[in-house]
């Protein structure tokens, strides 16, 4: 599968709506992810207060980030982790390449991490000519396709088991004939296994940075990031410098909301908190431990007015509830992230020029807000950014002149009456038995949907007319 | 490392973050005082346990079936362990055989006929180990890394049994927040700290729940009550 | 009721209620909005009939337009405030300003103070004006503790929360509350029902697809409520979602505003649209 680009999205979407299963495809995870959160909040019902809690957290930790930072570093590196800063992704990714390098890796084992996705990390190890095995699941099974993810919980929703059958059997060097999804998990998990234990070094991201301590936080639900960091002997982290909480206790709060917004399970099966390389005489773990530090338009973030987007702990509750991505899916917006949040976050990564037109594929209805399990408030954020773009004239001229003449109108009350009551007169031209099925001007109703016919006269004509009947009538 | 790079990134990301927020109080009691504030609220922002004492929260928690793939008993003492094990093998019809995590609380108990060293890197194995803590909240068992134990014992074998000294079972994970501070404090975190609450789970084929993705499909807990 | 506003709305709800008891003395400034203004007059009528029978004292000023959604929603804020400087001059002396849109009314209330933000002056009108500015159904129960009284009208409805009125005013109860007074409907629930149409004002156009997805679905749980009637608070979701109906060809199906029904013209409109059948 080609990768769509953030600058095409109209095509894009034009190529999903016509994909005759995508709609199924999207539904069988997002309803039930939408199902089991409902679940999940009514059986705690204090949520409303874990979900301030949780934005405390963040709103604290953002406010005082450099604080924070600057207690992370000073204490991972005290727990024996080499600290490493990344202002792009760019640079992330050759930070960790370098370090693959230096200990001469020929397979590194990931763990899933979007932001590793971020700063293209797939793509420059693939480059590099080092064995990249995905462990995650739903990352081995895009591995093997090609894809790039299609959703930030379940980056492999779009592929049916069908496909997967096709995959494994192509692939996996023991494979399964059967098509029972019990048996095709399992034949991922024999493929696996030798590549967790050969692997020379173990790639993950992480969920949370603790500043108190320097550990950074990573949450599976398939236990793969301690199969991955554990077995080789380097272990390097990337992670986004909003991932930072003051404490373990901190993090707590956010671990509550998180897997509840993400999958409606109470709590992920594996939270571990990895603390730098091995002690002496440790059992098993890592010699070397990294940590690379990436902003990559994070600090752009706040100096936009955007900061309230770096609470975001990437649940995707915002994308599972949302109209648009249902029908559209993941694919379509073209970036790494989807869905509301990625229309935030994508022109921050990458330019408002390229992805300005996915802030527009929004109704701005507020269901993406209401399930925030941090109270962003994502259509505002994404108003915000169609202002921005419209300053910046990224529009195109139509919609521009369209939205200036309806302006120049309506701020002349007169004149936006008269033209009303044409329209009304220009209208009824068109309608038949109540309905007007195509006119000038309403292709875009027009072409999905009919529209109802107006009565003769406006309301404020017919008000004033009454008005004046009234006042004659008592004279 | 490139440390001319490093550190001009480092210094672009602070000046960045110090550009947008000049103001912000960089006094370090206040910053404190406000993270304390904010962990105040948990008391009332986290969930309802299934009862008052902890252990039996936990057991509760794993018996309305909401920790994936995980039962439990309640056993009087350590010597009961070798019973319990066979019971478990027996249920899953598996062989005599296990890997023991190597402490010697749990290696000098008479096994008998079980075999307690099997190698891991093998499937289908199934593993013992001594766990620190259990927090009723989430049905978790936390298992620290140290010389003995190491952490793939909880994540290579296919079935996974986890003892947990009944004393060491805590309401929330808060709690086991402030222990891992104190811990930190006396200058003794280790490496990994893993608060496991059920089995190595996907859905990510069809939106399917499949346990054992990569390491344990089933687990069971032994809470020891005199330990 | 939406998951984060509860809270916030009984307690406007309960400091409204106090205010009820003088309702007569107060001049209501009705806002039309250019849907109603346009396409359904009768929408106008009716919640004017509503606040007089609550007992309000209505006033239409007749130099009103629009609310200024399409220029706010398309990122137009300097379009915004054009718009927006002579609803707050035409409004701002009325106790309080009603409009029978729970989007319009979300745009005064909540988004007018966003475009202000660095002109105090309007900012603090803006303010103002947002505070005594209510949707209309949920003005009649909170604020007037109005009861719709021997209206009668035959068939059963199902009802379409609109997102802003929903989501971002917290209307819900209201209209229900009304409706049950209504002798003769009977409400049948719909599946779904605060979820978006995929109207969204200048999204429907502009990704007209997308939405025509959307609408699909909502005219989807529509029928199978197999309700007579489809009645919601904001024309922009009722004509989106009537109109995908018949082009559908479901004519068995009427959308209705809900103050047509609450003010007793439902039977007319219905009669006369059966007519031009």
């Amino acid at each position: 599968m080609h990768a769509n680009k953030p600058e095409n999205f109209y095509q894009n979407v034009t190529e999903a709506l016509a994909q005759p299963d995508l709609k199924m495809i999207i539904r069988r995870t997002t309803d039930k992810a939408e199902t089991k959160r409902a679940e999940a909040i009514a059986n705690f019902p204090e949520f409303e207060k874990a979900r301030q809690q949780g934005q405390k957290v963040k709103d604290h930790t953002i406010k005082y980030m450099d604080h924070y930072l600057a207690e992370f570093e000073k204490n991972a590196a005290a727990q024996g982790t080499i600290v490493h800063w990344a202002s792009t992704g760019e640079e992330a990714s050759k930070i960790v390449l370098d370090i693959c390098r230096q200990h001469e890796a020929k397979k590194v084992t990931r763990s899933k991490s979007m932001l590793g996705e971020e700063i293209g990390l797939s793509h420059a190890l693939d480059n590099s000519g080092i064995e990249r095995v995905e462990t995650d699941l739903a990352e081995h099974i895009i591995q093997l396709a090609g894809d790039p993810p299609s959703h930030i919980v379940w980056p492999a929703m779009h592929r049916s088991r069908e496909d997967v059958i096709k995959l494994f059997r192509e692939f996996h060097k023991d494979p399964t004939y059967s098509e029972e999804i019990t048996d095709l998990v399992r034949s991922a998990r024999r493929d696996l296994r030798t590549k967790f234990l050969t692997s020379d070094i173990g790639i993950s991201g992480s969920n949370f940075l603790l500043a108190d301590s320097g550990s950074s936080c990573t949450v599976t639900n398939e236990g793969n990031a301690e199969l991955t960091i554990t077995p080789p002997k380097v272990h390097i982290v990337t992670a986004g410098i909003e991932k930072l909480v003051p404490s373990m206790a901190h993090a707590v709060p956010l671990l509550r909301l998180l897997t509840r917004s993400a999958t409606g399970g109470e709590i992920t099966q594996y939270i571990t908190f990895h603390n730098g390389p091995k002690r002496p005489n440790d059992a098993d773990g890592p010699e070397e431990c990294h940590i690379v530090l990436v902003d990559n338009g994070r600090t752009k973030m706040l100096a936009d007015g955007m900061e309230e987007m770096l609470r975001c702990i990437r649940c995707g509750a915002c994308m599972n509830h949302c109209v648009v991505y249902k029908h559209i899916g993941g694919h379509a917006y073209g970036s790494v992230y989807p869905g509301p949040m990625g229309s935030v976050l994508t022109p921050h990564l990458d330019s408002l020029k390229v992805a300005n037109k996915q802030t527009h594929a929004c109704t701005l209805n507020g269901r993406c807000e209401e399930v925030c399990p941090v109270n962003i408030p994502l259509p505002k954020l994404l108003r915000a950014l169609r202002a921005e773009s419209w300053q910046k004239k990224y529009e195109p001229l139509t919609n521009r002149y369209v939205v200036k003449a309806y302006a120049q109108l309506a701020k002349r009350p007169r004149m936006f009456q008269f033209v009303s009551s044409c329209g009304v007169v220009f209208m009824k031209l068109f309608s038949r038995q109540g309905w007007i099925k195509s006119m000038p001007f309403t292709g875009g109703w027009t072409r999905n949907r009919d529209l109802i016919e107006p009565e003769s006269k406006t309301f404020m004509q017919q008000y004033k007319a009454s008005k004046k009947a009234k006042s004659s009538g008592g004279r | 490392m490139d440390n001319k790079r490093n550190n001009e990134s480092r210094e672009r990301i602070f000046n960045a973050i110090k550009a947008a927020a000049p103001t912000v109080s960089m006094d370090l009691d206040i910053i404190q005082k406000e993270a304390q504030d904010i962990l105040a609220e948990s008391e009332f922002a986290r969930p309802k346990l299934l009862a008052e004492d902890a252990p039996e929260a936990l057991v509760n928690r794993i018996n309305a079936g909401l920790v994936i793939g995980t039962s439990c008993e309640i056993v009087a003492s350590l010597e009961d362990l070798p019973h319990s094990v066979n019971q478990f093998l027996n249920k899953y019809s598996l062989p005599p055989e296990l890997k023991v995590q190597n402490v010697p609380k749990l290696q000098s108990l008479n096994w008998e006929s079980l075999s307690i060293d099997v190698d891991l890197q093998k499937d289908n194995t199934v593993g013992m180990c001594w766990a620190e803590y259990g927090v009723a909240e989430t049905g978790s068992f936390v298992v620290h890394s140290s010389p003995e134990m190491p952490i793939l014992l909880n994540f290579l074998p296919l079935y996974l049994i986890a003892v947990i000294p009944k004393s060491k079972i805590l309401h929330y994970m808060d709690d086991y927040a402030l222990i891992a501070s104190e811990i930190a404090n006396r200058g003794e975190t280790p490496r990994n700290m893993c608060l496991i609450s059920g089995v190595s789970g996907t859905t990510d084929i069809e939106g399917v729940l499949v346990q054992g993705a990569h390491g344990p499909e089933i687990s069971h807990i032994i809470i020891v009550e005199d330990q | 009721m939406s998951e984060k506003n509860s809270n916030a709305d009984t307690e406007s709800v309960q400091s409204n209620t106090i205010e009820c008891l003088n309702i007569s003395e107060k001049r209501v400034g009705f806002f039309v909005t250019c849907l109603v203004n346009t396409m359904r007059p009768s929408v106008g009528f009716a919640s004017i009939t509503l606040l007089e029978q609550a007992g309000c004292n209505v006033e239409v000023p007749e130099l009103q337009s629009c609310c200024g959604q399409p220029a706010f929603n398309s990122g137009d804020d300097e379009g915004t405030r054009q718009v927006a400087y002579q609803t707050i001059e035409q409004f701002e002396n009325f106790d309080y300003v009603v409009l029978p849109s729970g989007s319009c009314a979300g745009m005064i209330k909540k988004n007018f103070v966003e475009v202000f933000k660095d002109d105090s002056e309007w900012l603090q009108r803006a303010q103002n004006l947002a505070d005594k500015t209510y949707e209309l159904l949920s003005f009649l129960v909170d604020v007037c503790n109005f009861e719709p009284e021997n209206v009668e009208f035959e068939g059963s409805y199902t009802y379409h929360d609109s997102c802003s009125g929903y989501r971002s005013l917290g209307v819900y109860e209201q209209p229900r509350k009304m409706l049950s007074k209504v002798k003769g409907l009977d409400h049948k629930p719909l599946n779904g029902h605060s979820e978006c149409c995929g109207f969204g004002g200048t999204f429907c156009v502009k990704y007209s697809d997308i939405s025509n997805e959307i609408v699909a679905e909502k005219t989807e749980n529509v029928l199978a409520t197999e309700a007579d009637y489809l009645l919601g608070g904001d024309m922009g979701c009722l004509m989106n979602i009537a109109g995908k109906l018949n082009r559908e060809g479901h004519t068995e199906i009427e959308a209705l505003h809900t103050a047509e029904v609450l003010a007793g013209l439902a039977t007319e409109i219905v009669g006369a649209k059966n007519a031009r059948k």
